[in-house]
Formats: C-alpha cells, structure tokens, sequence
C-alpha cells in the first residue's frame, strides 16, 4: 500500500521513543491519529513489519496492540486476498479511551503538556506577529471561523489543531511546525474539554481571535502573552476535568470560565 | 545607486534571475510533457498524465528543484478529483518517490492545494508565479520556494506543473554564483518578505516592516514578483 505523506502523517507513524515501548502506547497513538482524521475510517494500516519497524516496537508488541485495538473495535483484521488491518472510526471508544488516558495522568503530566504547548505556540504567535502576511492571516481566521461552526467533537479537535499547526507554519518555522504536529498528537488522545461544557468552546474561539487580531495589530508582545493566558487557561480546564472524575466537590465548585 | 554599487546590485540581480530561470525551464519541461499527455489522451480520472520520465529531470546536475509535477485542477462534476502528481527526491538526495499528501477535507491534515498561492495565482492570471519562501505545511514539510506556471490545453485550465526549491538550496546556489561576496543586499517578495539576505539583521522569512522603507524600491527580478535591494549601515537603500 502507499502511505500517505505529509507532516501530520509522518508524525502518526514516527518511532515511539518514550523508552517503555509498551503497546498501550500504540493504541494510544493510532486512537488519536483517528481522533485527528489522521487515520480514516476504512483506511487500511501498513503491514505488521513496516509498522513495527515504523513505530520502532519490537513485532510482539505490535500485534499485542493490535490485538487491543481490535478488542477496541477500532481495527478490524480482513484475513486473504485484499486482507490485512483497517480502521474503524468510532466516537464512543475513542471517548472511553480519552477518559482511560485522562485517568491514569497526574496533574503535573497534564501541567508538563500545558507547559511546553504553551512554550512552543507562544513563540509561534509572536513570530507571526511579524513575520503572517496578510494572506496568512485571512487563512487563520478562517480557521477559526470554521472551528466556531463545527458541529462535531471531532470536527472541532481538528480544526482547533489546525490553528495552531498553521499558526507555527505563519511563523515560518518548520520545527515548531513539527512541534505542534507532535503535541497535537498527544492532546488528541486526551478528553476534548468542550465535549464536556459546550461553552468552552466559545471561550476557545474568542481566545484565537484575540491572537489574530494581535498579529495583524503586528504586537508581538501581545499574541505572546495571549496564546500564553490561553494555553494556561486549558490546561486548568484539563486538570479540573481530571479532579473532577474523582468526585471531588472542591474541584466541581471551583470551577469557572477564564477567558 | 552611487559609485560601485549600481553594478554590484545588478550582478546579484543577474545572479538570481539566472537561478530562477533555470528552475523555469524545469517547469517548462514538466508543462510541456503534461500537455503533450493531455492533448493525446485527455485527462483521465484515475490515472496519471505526468510521464515517469519526467521524475528524472530531479536526477539532472545542478538541479535546483528536490520536487516537481503536475497539481491538478479537480472537476468534480467530471469525478476529477484534488490530485497531485508530484515527485520528490528523498532530502539526501537518494531515492525518487511520489508525494502522497492527505486530500481529505475531515483529516487534520489535510492539503488543501487549490487554496494556496502558488496554485491559485497561475490559475487566475494565467502567468507564472514564485511562491515563498513557505513553510509547505502538510505537503512536503520542508521550508520551500514553489515556482509554478499554469497548464492550459485545448479543453481549458488543466492545473498547475511546478518545481519546489528548498530555500536553504537556493541560498547556497546563489552565494557559489556570486562568488566573493558583494555589498550586503536583501531579496523581497511580493509580500515584502526576505527571500534571501546577506545582511544578518533581515532574517530569511521575515517581513519588512512599512517603515524600513522599501514599498516599489530595489532592482525587479525580471519575470517574478521580487527584487533585490542594498543595505547599507544596517538600513535597506533603495536600488
């Protein structure tokens, strides 16, 4: 088969290199590849060897994962002629899987997440605020114009991470590109905070907006401190949303809208 | 321009013009072998017009250009889809392999070409066009300048066939055919971003600020939106 390529794509498929090598791992990655639209639905997965070679886990680890993922429902295994592993795109398993991965994080993995999101978009947003040219900018807001009317959890997760992926590129920076590529991958395996409280997603779309609007102003200062106060601001909605599923009152009561 | 300096800028002018043609007549050639396949066999649905052959023009000494081919104008009423027939040579110059970026408008990653520059100018003046430098995010990846004319066969606009030269390759070509280097100089698009710059204070990707002065100033490169503008004590002159 010919696979795709393309950053996002080459991200999905790059080497696993968290030192554990566990297949909970690739689950967790081809659950956010699909989350993303990385992966669609029906799309058949390499072979078993250029996967694992791929992904650099050993083949017992690979079929150990795929064997999950078929459990999951979210690979299904076509044995014969034309056979071989495809995915299947099923909303439900992925928020189980969310939940799972929300679960087992603390709130410093959470707060580290937040911390070099923060980091590498900040930059990104205050490169851009000198260096988007007005083209770049009318596609960010459109960007954002879609994320506002996306209808689908799904569609949201992506379109969001199409904001800050073309917000790096409008910083003209290939690594930070990359950067955001890589960590949108690992929030994509994580709950979609406005699944949760659907008014988020408005203070996520003013947030951009407020960005762009400081590049165009070319304010450097200000898209960085922005993109900052807003990373900030999600990674409080994740660690709440954490705290909360262990019933604690605290955590309920103290919640609030930062914009 | 006083003193040396009119002819020092002309030189570098002459120097990229001469860059930037040679990367033309490899779209040329790609042009040419995509009309030549339109014109005998139409443009098919679901195959290929660009000839395998054309891949090898990559292999060619002093190729500027690490990807070229033919983006294609989706008719959808015509179940002509987005489609790119595009080679790439691997970036340590090794094996030739086709670009497949993701075309689905519900992926993350999708490559929505007909939104970009470097497609929609050819198609809407009919010219050739210099796009970049860019970030080819969700294409190649790479850091690029994407030069692209439009293919037009009898039965109208085909697509666009196009060249990417990676930025970092352009620079070091350009600085070999200048040999000793001359008076500091930037190259601007038509954006007012640095193409290339031998002065260390206009970094490659940035765009000029209205007020370093240098709206319609500098030598014109001919036959691409840019041009080439001195600086002199840190500040741009114009050319």
């Amino acid at each position: 088969m010919q696979l795709l390529s393309g950053d996002a794509r080459r991200a999905v498929f790059a080497p696993l290199d968290d030192g554990a090598l566990r297949s909970e791992a690739v689950v967790r990655r081809v659950g956010s590849a699909v989350a993303l639209g990385l992966l669609a639905d029906g799309e058949q997965l390499p072979t078993e060897a250029d996967l694992a070679t791929m992904l650099n886990v050993s083949t017992v680890t690979l079929r150990e994962a795929l064997a999950e993922l078929r459990k999951l429902g979210l690979v299904e295994t076509r044995r014969g002629r034309g056979g071989g592993s495809f995915v299947r795109s099923r909303d439900d398993v992925l928020a189980e899987l969310a939940d799972a991965r929300l679960a087992e994080l603390g709130t410093t993995d959470l707060r580290e997440l937040g911390d070099v999101h923060s980091a590498v978009a900040a930059a990104a947003a205050r490169l851009a605020a000198s260096r988007a040219s007005r083209t770049e900018i009318a596609r960010l807001r459109d960007i954002v114009d879609r994320l506002a009317s996306a209808g689908s959890v799904t569609g949201q997760r992506r379109t969001d991470g199409r904001y800050y992926i073309e917000l790096a590129a409008c910083a003209q920076s290939v690594r930070l590109t990359m950067q955001e590529m890589d960590l949108h991958l690992e929030l994509g395996q994580l709950p979609w905070p406005p699944a949760h409280a659907p008014g988020l997603l408005d203070v996520m779309v003013a947030g951009h907006r407020a960005v762009i609007d400081a590049i165009e102003d070319r304010d450097a200062a200000r898209a960085r401190a922005l993109t900052e106060a807003h990373v900030e601001t999600r990674t409080v909605w994740a660690i709440e949303l954490r705290l909360q599923r262990l019933g604690g009152v605290g955590a309920v009561a103290d919640h609030r809208e930062v914009s | 321009m006083t003193g040396g300096g009119g002819a020092e800028v002309a030189q570098a002018a002459a120097a990229v013009s001469g860059l930037v043609e040679r990367v033309f007549v490899t779209v040329a050639r790609v042009r040419d072998a995509v009309l030549h396949a339109v014109e005998r066999d139409g443009l098919p649905a679901g195959r290929w017009v660009l000839p395998d052959g054309v891949a090898q023009l990559l292999r060619e000494p002093g190729q500027l250009a690490v990807g070229l081919g033919l983006v294609v104008a989706p008719r959808p009423e015509e179940g002509l889809r987005q489609r790119l027939e595009w080679w790439q040579a691997e970036p340590d110059g090794g094996r030739l392999h086709t670009l497949e970026p993701d075309l689905r408008p519900a992926s993350l990653g999708y490559y929505d070409y007909t939104t970009t520059e470097w497609y929609d100018v050819p198609r809407r003046t009919g010219r050739r066009h210099a796009f970049g430098p860019h970030v080819d995010v969700h294409g190649t990846g790479r850091y690029v300048l994407t030069l692209t004319e439009p293919v037009v066969a009898g039965s109208g606009f085909v697509g666009v066939a196009g060249a990417d030269v990676p930025v970092r390759r352009f620079e070091t070509s350009l600085l070999e055919a200048l040999g000793p280097l001359p008076a500091p100089f930037v190259l601007l698009n038509d954006e007012g971003r640095v193409v290339l710059s031998t002065a260390p204070r206009f970094l490659v990707g940035s765009l000029l600020t209205p007020d370093a002065g240098a709206a319609g100033q500098g030598a014109p490169i001919a036959g691409v939106p840019w041009r080439l503008l001195p600086v002199r004590h840190g500040r741009l002159l114009a050319g």
